[in-house]
């Protein structure tokens, strides 16, 4: 037991009196913290007068009292307005969020159905886009509300029987659903591994080997060593990260098998812009890891302290799991990274704003354009260069 | 003679971190690695800095050689002052140190050709530098192999050969046979002498006195951060051995501290 106990003093002195090692505990919440706190503030909240349009058919007294709610501002149309399939058309398109279809009289045969007698219950069928945040949520509260009530009257009706295909998001749109939920997030963290083994090994790994102060004594100027370092890490992040990312666009077909996959839907815009974001985030992941690889002593405590800079890179991607479209602030596009993601999400989900586009590149180049001024300082700062 | 290095007054602290505070048992913040040194070198000799570790020889010299800028006082090389103009300084100067090592991955041929451009050495003077220098050390049988692959005496060859490819009027070597065995470190030391005989300046610092007695016209003993004596080594010496005279100077100055 006293043995026990010395190893664990032992190592509960090593972590919490390093420095080192207590900034890297400490860290990630503050990041976290920090970094949603900041995301959350420019995130303009949901607009509580957006106004739902929903049409119904069939429409009863009984369950009118189900359109009216604090969270969501419906308008409510009857489905005699328009015909059938020019509603499904809308809300393909997005115009219409929802379709309510309450079977002819469906109170009384709600009243006299008896669940034991083996006939199909009344039906209840809605119709809805997946693809669209606003449909989604309206289907998901009507869903909520008259599961509630069925429950209460003992199951005495269905709610979207049958093999009918309620879902109105085409294929493209549940193609860019997909990839939007998966790939922005995916491409980040190759993107930034890809940097981060490359970057810590030339200018930390140069440090640690002695072989930087060869070039500092060459007559070139620090800011062409800084840029020639950055440009050529950040051609080889790309192609690491490039690799990477061609093994997930070539498996993905296997991977969702049952969604007729195709990348047909992106144009040949989509994808010069898709190039042009990862470039520019590349270089910025670059600079980043090298200001972090330049006051490093070794590749080790280069990749240590790369590791805040990975839990952002993590929490900015897992932000756009749920996402089906990009931010709409412009002023959102002018933070590093954070709008690199905003683009991949615009591009992928087929929201793609050039205006967001080109405020991205050009604050992440004139980032990066200030980040070698920085690093060409460090690279002449003897305390950064030859700390011990 | 020319002075081609003058070194005035120079002066350099280093601030000590908690760790090595500990390490040196004090509670002092910075530690005076440099303390007024002074002297020059002249055009064809080799000037040797001699005194124990942590005296302050490699600090002046990582100065000279650009590396790390000085508190106070200046180093003037040819003429060109380090503090004012260090691009111009380092296309004049050669600078070799156990500290700088060479990117294994790479041959010397490519190392040589790298440092050539970034020296803006004209192609056709680059290739028959490099011919010449290849040839005279040896390398020329292994100029394609790796750096990793090279034993210690070859690799401190390279380094030598690297640190001529812009032509240094100047030559800066810290510890140049140390760690080598004897036939590598008789290469080195009969190439210092061939260079002093091509006329060009050579600073070298040394705990060694065989190869300060060997190969210096002139040292330089600096303890704790100071210059204690910079003469020629037959005045130093007075008849007797060069260690012998080191360590009278040694004694004295600890007499003087206390």
């Amino acid at each position: 037991m006293k043995n026990i106990f010395a190893i664990f003093k032992k190592e509960l002195r090593r972590f919490f009196t390093d420095k080192r090692m207590l900034f890297m505990l400490i860290m990630p919440g503050i990041i976290i913290f920090a970094l949603y706190s900041l995301i959350g503030n420019f995130i303009p909240e949901a607009d509580p007068d957006y106004t739902y349009i929903v049409y119904v058919e069939n429409d009863t007294a009984e369950f009118a009292s189900f359109h009216t709610n604090e969270m969501y501002k419906t308008e409510i149309h009857s489905i005699s307005e328009w015909d059938k399939e020019s509603v499904l058309n809308a809300i393909k398109e997005g115009d219409v969020h929802l379709f309510i279809s309450y079977e002819e009289d469906i109170i009384n045969k709600i009243a006299t159905y008896e669940p034991s007698s083996g006939d199909p219950a009344p039906r209840i069928e809605m119709y809805y886009n997946s693809s669209s945040m606003e449909s989604s949520n309206i289907f998901t509260y009507y869903s909520g509300i008259l599961n509630a009530y069925e429950a209460t009257i003992s199951n005495k009706f269905d709610i979207n029987p049958g093999l009918t295909q309620y879902d109105m998001a085409t294929q493209e749109d549940m193609t860019a659903r997909v990839l939007t939920s998966m790939l922005p997030y995916m491409m980040m963290i190759f993107l930034f591994s890809g940097c981060m083994a490359v970057v810590t090994e030339s200018i930390a790994g140069e440090k640690e080997r002695g072989t930087i102060a060869s070039l500092l004594i060459t007559p070139i100027k620090r800011s062409e060593l800084a840029i020639g370092k950055i440009l050529a890490l950040s051609v080889t992040s790309l192609v690491s990260a490039g690799s990477s990312f061609i093994g997930l666009l070539v498996s993905l077909p296997q991977l969702l098998k049952g969604m007729n996959f195709t990348l047909d839907i992106y144009t040949p815009g989509a994808y010069f812009a898709l190039l042009a974001v990862l470039i520019v985030t590349v270089l910025i992941f670059t600079v980043l890891l090298s200001m972090v690889s330049a006051i490093s002593k070794s590749v080790k405590e280069a990749t240590s302290y790369g590791v805040p800079l990975m839990l952002i890179v993590v929490v900015l991607g897992l932000s756009t799991l749920m996402s089906t479209g990009s931010v709409k602030s412009i002023w959102l596009y002018l933070i590093p990274l954070y709008n690199s993601v905003q683009c991949l999400v615009g591009i992928f989900s087929l929201t793609f704003n050039p205006m967001h586009f080109v405020v991205t590149v050009i604050s992440n180049l004139l980032f990066v354009v200030g980040g070698v001024f920085v690093l060409a300082k460090m690279f002449n700062n003897e305390k950064i260069m030859f700390s011990r | 003679m020319k002075e081609i290095l003058k070194i005035t007054d120079l002066r350099k602290t280093f601030n000590l971190s908690l760790k090595q505070r500990k390490l040196e048992g004090t509670n002092v913040k910075k530690k005076v690695a440099v303390d007024g040194l002074s002297f020059s070198a002249y055009e064809g000799e080799i000037y040797g800095l001699l005194g124990p570790n942590g005296a302050g020889k490699t600090t002046t010299l990582r100065v000279i050689s650009t590396l790390i800028k000085a508190d106070e006082g200046d180093v003037f090389v040819d003429g060109i002052s380090v503090k004012e103009n260090p691009d111009e300084v380092r296309k004049r100067i050669g600078f070799m140190t156990s500290e700088m090592k060479m990117e294994g991955f790479f041959t010397p041929n490519y190392l040589f050709d790298f440092f050539s451009e970034l020296h803006n050495v004209p192609e056709q003077v680059k290739k028959s530098r490099k011919d010449m220098l290849f040839k005279k050390f040896g390398i020329d049988k292994f100029a394609e192999v790796k750096i990793s692959d090279l034993s210690t005496g070859m690799k401190q060859k390279v380094s030598l050969a690297i640190a001529l490819v812009n032509d240094p009027k100047i030559l800066v070597f810290d510890e140049p046979t140390s760690g080598l065995d004897v036939i590598t470190a008789k290469v080195v030391t009969d190439f210092l002498l061939s260079l002093k005989e091509e006329g060009r300046t050579i600073i070298i610092s040394t705990h060694i006195f065989s190869l300060v007695e060997k190969v210096c016209d002139r040292v330089g003993i600096v303890i704790d951060g100071k210059m204690k004596v910079s003469d020629t080594i037959g005045n130093i010496m007075g008849g007797k051995s060069l260690e012998e005279a080191f360590f009278e100077i040694y004694k004295g100055s600890e007499g003087k501290e206390q």
